[in-house]
């Protein structure tokens, strides 16, 4: 990479995240999400103990996870990045300093309105400090309980659904034999059958060919 | 749906979010506490290792609890995910901490101001190795600079870290709560078909399951 296209890239990423740290949270966040994921699904396949036709089921189902986990994380932290720092932006949460700055230039009816942006008025220093860091704190609080509550508690919960079922289904197929139990009966009597066979036991002349 | 455009998606979002927002009340934040505890988010909570720190004490409180009470799995499953959880929770935070506080130093170390000599060139090349030099610079603006590329930095560790630490660590952590937790590992999973009972067709007899 050479020195210019290294100075560019800077130069973005600096404009891009110097005032918005909370998208940068949920960026961040994202890649985090995707490189664990991918950290995860590297493993199963490079894991030589897990068989062939093992890893055919695990890598989807690791991708699979990895795809809740991200979508849940984006959306849910997105969102709540976004309402905070719309609350900042148009004042709807305000500091009181900013609101009396705002009042007396009279503008005191559009503080809270849908449209109306702050960061676009021209402000004093001192003022615009004040702005920047109450949003600031407002959109990078508002990223954090996203990712607390996408993160801690909306993953964990699906994610141990979808697990709970998943494990349903092995116990279910692992106690299931496909052995013919006793070929006597004309059937295939094997346990799903046998469970009938807990009621008392009568068997028919029907089903008995010998 | 298929045919709607991004533009479209987007501006649905933004209707919907300008709807959630009307509903909160309007607030003018005048409690001193309130206002501290704002600043002090908006100064340290985006640092990114302090922030992966929160993240991961909330998540040590509610994701044990949540596994603990997962009521679709049986008891010893239920106790094996708690361990793995906790496991996973310290080794990935523990690790996540010190990586990005590491990365954060280290970007704060080449994130200087450079300084040049009368004939033009950089004295302190490496210092200012990642100064963002094309565009304007604000204190506030290159603090949070620094937190965006000691995080993104701190990605790029965690890549190979994830298999070198945070596999092992975890792996090593479920084995000693499991311990704690009292779990054994020859625990059978009972097949309640094999416990029907079984007759003998010649003699009529019947006998108990599994025997």
């Amino acid at each position: 990479m050479n020195n210019k296209a290294a100075l560019s890239i800077f130069d973005k990423l600096y404009t891009k995240y110097s005032g918005n740290m909370g998208k940068m949270l949920v960026h961040t966040g994202v890649i985090g999400w995707i490189l664990s994921s991918a950290a995860q699904i590297a493993a199963i396949i490079v894991n030589d103990k897990i068989p062939k036709e093992q890893k055919m089921f695990l890598i989807p189902q690791e991708a699979a996870d990895a795809c809740v986990n991200i979508l849940s994380f984006y959306a849910v932290t997105r969102s709540f990045c976004a309402i905070a720092k719309r609350l900042g932006k148009t004042g709807r949460w305000i500091h009181p300093i900013v609101k009396d700055f705002l009042s007396k230039k009279n503008l005191a009816k559009k503080i809270g309105t849908t449209g109306f942006d702050i960061s676009k008025l021209k402000l004093p220093d001192n003022i615009k400090s004040t702005y920047n860091w109450f949003s600031q704190g407002l959109e990078v609080g508002g990223t954090t309980l996203g990712a607390i509550l996408s993160c801690n508690l909306i993953t964990p919960l699906i994610r141990n659904l979808y697990a709970s079922k998943r494990q349903k289904n092995n116990i279910a197929k692992m106690n299931t034999p496909t052995v013919q139990c006793n070929p006597l009966y004309g059937d295939k009597v094997n346990c799903p059958i046998r469970k009938t066979l807990a009621r008392p036991i009568t068997p028919s002349n029907g089903q008995l060919k010998v | 749906m298929c045919g709607m455009s991004i533009k479209s998606i987007s501006n649905m979002t933004n209707t919907t979010i300008d709807k959630i927002v009307r509903k909160i009340p309007a607030a003018t934040v005048k409690k001193e506490g309130v206002l501290k505890a704002i600043k002090w988010t908006s100064d340290h909570l985006a640092a990114p290792h302090n922030n992966r720190l929160i993240l991961g004490a909330t998540a040590i409180i509610m994701q044990p609890l949540i596994d603990l009470y997962n009521k679709n799995v049986d008891e010893k499953t239920r106790k094996v995910s708690v361990a793995r959880t906790l496991a996973k929770i310290i080794a990935g935070t523990t690790t996540g901490y010190f990586i990005r506080y590491a990365c954060l130093k280290g970007i704060e170390y080449m994130t200087k101001e450079p300084i040049i000599n009368n004939s033009g060139k950089i004295i302190n090349k490496l210092q200012s190795a990642i100064f963002p030099k094309g565009v304007k610079v604000t204190i506030d603006g290159l603090k949070h600079y620094k937190n965006a590329i000691g995080t993104i930095a701190g990605l790029g560790v965690m890549l190979f870290t994830n298999f070198l630490i945070d596999a092992p660590l975890t792996k090593l952590l479920t084995n000693k709560f499991m311990k704690k937790l009292d779990i054994k590992n020859n625990a059978v999973i009972k097949n309640p078909y094999l416990d029907c009972p079984r007759m003998d067709i010649f003699t009529g007899e019947t006998n108990k399951g599994g025997e």
